[in-house]
């Protein structure tokens, strides 16, 4: 028998037998679409903690510090030394960046200075980094572009960095409207004088003038910072330094950090979500500290675990219900139908055909079952966000393609696995038996 | 006539009844010819049908051996018994056994898509079946719109669409009137003697053995008596042929 008459045969067969037919692929629906809403519920609560976390900053980036400190040892729950291991210089952000899955690595050195646009000036923090690898390290640039490689005397500004009028009293600078002071594609100050633009400035610091090529979004972790080139920060700080040293005398801890090229952080892109974890191992690994906001993202994965388990068994009982009632549906056709799987065996029906028909049955009422059921799981999951999106639940539900895929080639699964035993009983039925019947 | 196509030696089949054995086919031996019509007579419990669905691998013998060609039929498992039924045998049918939910020239074709036969040579074919049976024009109804002849017709249809070397009936005509019967009667044999096919019929009415080569009487699972009508049937016809007279050729023996 071919493919396509046993196909036609078990068609016609379920299309008999209408009523049973939508009966039991109305189970497998309900069992399709509580597992596909369920786990789209596991996925949906994931993806929300992800956008949280998004929110404070890229999910891709592993930030890098120096080990050498104390650290909490797991094993013995006390508090231990670590390990002294190379530094984590300009060599340690090389091998970073040929590692694999990493797109990008640029170290990160802070300090605060007082930006200056016209009469007004602003306190920042500011960020030096590699400035070819910005764009990759997903800092959010609402307007103008990101660093290049090519920029040396150019920045990004945080929208969360707020001028004031240094000639204002305090009072005045925090309840007075702040001033829209525009700042993209101008040259503007960067000094490292906390007095800057006040009358108390020292006229013998010289600012540096730097073009703003632009800004950050307001919201973000990053929104509060100045992103500029390493280089250009670290000719500031050496500046600085210098003045110290003459107004002050002797050395600054700072200038000591200079001298050993040891940076406060590294920041290592990644090319996939998926693979931070491993990265991130990888550089503990090598004896550095590493974090980053998928750690906070596993650990409140780890904490809906239970949840997104207990919904998926709710689930999957559905399911198993699905299941047992098309072996019941299979079983009660054998019974009906066994003179007739009588007279298909005695003109000439092989026992494979015998058995694929009913399997293909079987397979149908999943495969429809699955079908009908991814449908309802679209409409249930559009709800349940609706309902979420109202009450601002992170209860939301998300299905991906491979799930609709997975839960139509599931049900066809559980279909066939259901019809086996009946498939096989049919097979079995003595003809001569089954003719005799009436 | 042509060869043995089946041998049946020394074939029992004992049914156990809770301590009680009863043998509804106790050692019989019987060969069956290529080509003839045979008839197994009896009365209701003599063990024909029991014989019949032995010989057709619907059964196992208790003992005995059952060569088809050179098969053993009692040795072959469900598969072979599958394979075996669908290339060498036919089945008619008291009770017609048509599928009720399939038409007419579905119900003729069923053998064929079960052999994989395409479907334009397997409609063409059933067709030219149905024809032959004379309901071309009932193709598309479906058995409960048929008289029960018009249904046993189909299932005939059936049985002989895949020109089978062997086609077995039991009782074909038990539920028609006796009109219908004679019809049945000579469609199924003219059918089978035009291509040299063996049947093999199964019955209670002595004057249906009137259509058949050759009568085997069958009584308490024994045979009682074979007697072969072919004998006599050729010594009238050479009677006949002596005395010149034209003799109508039931056998159409030039096949042979």
């Amino acid at each position: 028998m071919n493919t396509k008459d046993l196909i036609s045969m078990a068609v016609r067969n379920l299309l008999k037998r209408k009523l049973r037919t939508v009966l039991t692929v109305l189970g497998v629906v309900i069992g399709t679409a509580s597992i596909v809403v369920m786990i789209s519920i596991g996925i949906g609560m994931n993806e929300s903690f992800a956008r949280q976390l998004e929110g404070w900053g890229s999910l891709q980036v592993i930030d890098v510090s120096p080990s050498g400190g104390m650290s909490y040892d797991e094993e013995s729950g006390r508090m231990k030394q670590e390990k002294k291991q190379d530094p984590l210089d300009n060599k340690a952000v090389e091998t970073f960046k040929q590692m694999e899955h990493v797109e990008a690595a640029s170290p990160v050195k802070t300090s605060y200075f007082m930006l200056g646009a016209g009469k007004y000036v602003a306190d920042a923090n500011i960020m030096g980094i590699d400035p070819a690898a910005m764009e990759a390290l997903g800092y959010k640039v609402e307007e103008g572009r990101a660093l290049n490689a090519e920029d040396s005397r150019a920045i990004v500004v945080g929208g969360g960095v707020e001028f004031y009028d240094p000639k204002l009293s305090w009072e005045m600078r925090y309840t007075s409207e702040p001033p829209q002071v525009e700042i993209l594609d101008k040259k503007i100050d960067v000094s490292y004088d906390w007095n800057y633009g006040s009358r108390y400035a020292d006229k013998k610091i010289k600012a540096t003038k730097m073009e703003v090529v632009g800004t950050l979004s307001a919201e973000g972790n990053d929104s509060y910072w100045v992103i500029m080139p390493i280089k250009e920060l670290e000719k500031i700080q050496k500046a600085r330094d210098d003045w110290e040293k003459s107004k002050y005398g002797g050395s600054s801890s700072s200038s000591n950090r200079n001298q050993t090229k040891e940076f406060d952080e590294v920041r290592v892109k990644v090319d996939k979500m998926d693979n931070v974890q491993a990265v991130q191992q990888q550089i503990k690994d090598m004896g550095f500290r590493a974090s980053s906001l998928t750690d906070q993202l596993e650990a409140m994965k780890e904490t809906t675990k239970m949840l997104r388990i207990v919904l998926g068994a709710i689930g999957a009982i559905s399911m198993v219900v699905a299941a047992i009632s098309i072996t019941n549906t299979m079983v009660m056709a054998i019974y009906e139908r066994t003179r007739e799987i009588g007279i298909m065996k005695v003109i000439g029906a092989s026992l494979r055909d015998i058995k694929l028909l009913f399997l293909t049955e079987a397979a149908f009422i999943g495969l429809a079952g699955g079908l009908v059921g991814i449908v309802v799981s679209f409409g249930v999951s559009q709800v349940v966000n609706l309902v979420a999106m109202q009450q601002g639940s992170n209860m939301t539900s998300s299905i991906p393609i491979w799930l609709y895929a997975g839960a139509v080639a599931f049900a066809t699964g559980i279909g066939i696995l259901s019809g086996y035993l009946p498939a096989q009983r049919a097979m079995r039925l003595s003809a001569l038996t089954a003719i005799k019947t009436e | 006539m042509g060869e043995n196509i089946i041998r049946i030696r020394n074939v029992k089949k004992i049914y156990q009844m809770g301590s009680e054995s009863i043998p509804a086919v106790n050692g019989i031996s019987l060969n069956i010819r290529q080509g003839e019509v045979c008839c197994l007579l009896g009365k209701s419990g003599s063990g024909k049908s029991t014989l019949l669905n032995l010989v057709a691998g619907l059964e196992k013998p208790t003992e005995g051996q059952i060569i088809f060609h050179k098969k053993h039929i009692e040795r072959m498992n469900e598969d072979q018994l599958a394979d075996f039924r669908q290339k060498y045998v036919g089945f008619v049918f008291q009770s017609y056994n048509l599928l009720p939910t399939l038409t007419a020239l579905e119900n003729v074709t069923l053998p064929l898509i079960f052999k994989s036969v395409p479907v334009k040579e397997r409609n063409e074919r059933a067709m030219e079946m149905l024809k032959a049976v004379g309901l071309e024009e009932r193709a598309a109804h479906k058995p409960q719109e048929m008289s029960g002849g018009q249904q046993q017709r189909v299932s005939i249809a059936r049985a002989f669409v895949n020109r089978p070397p062997v086609v077995f009936a039991d009782e074909p005509t038990g539920n028609l009137d006796t009109k219908t019967t004679y019809e049945m009667m000579d469609l199924i044999t003219g059918l089978a003697k035009q291509n040299n096919q063996t049947l093999v019929i199964v019955t209670h009415d002595l004057e249906l053995s009137e259509y058949a080569d050759r009568i085997v009487m069958l009584q308490d699972g024994r045979i009682e008596k074979i007697e072969d009508r072919r004998k006599e049937k050729e010594e009238t016809e050479t009677a006949a042929r002596e005395k010149g007279t034209a003799v109508k050729a039931e056998g159409e023996d030039g096949h042979d």
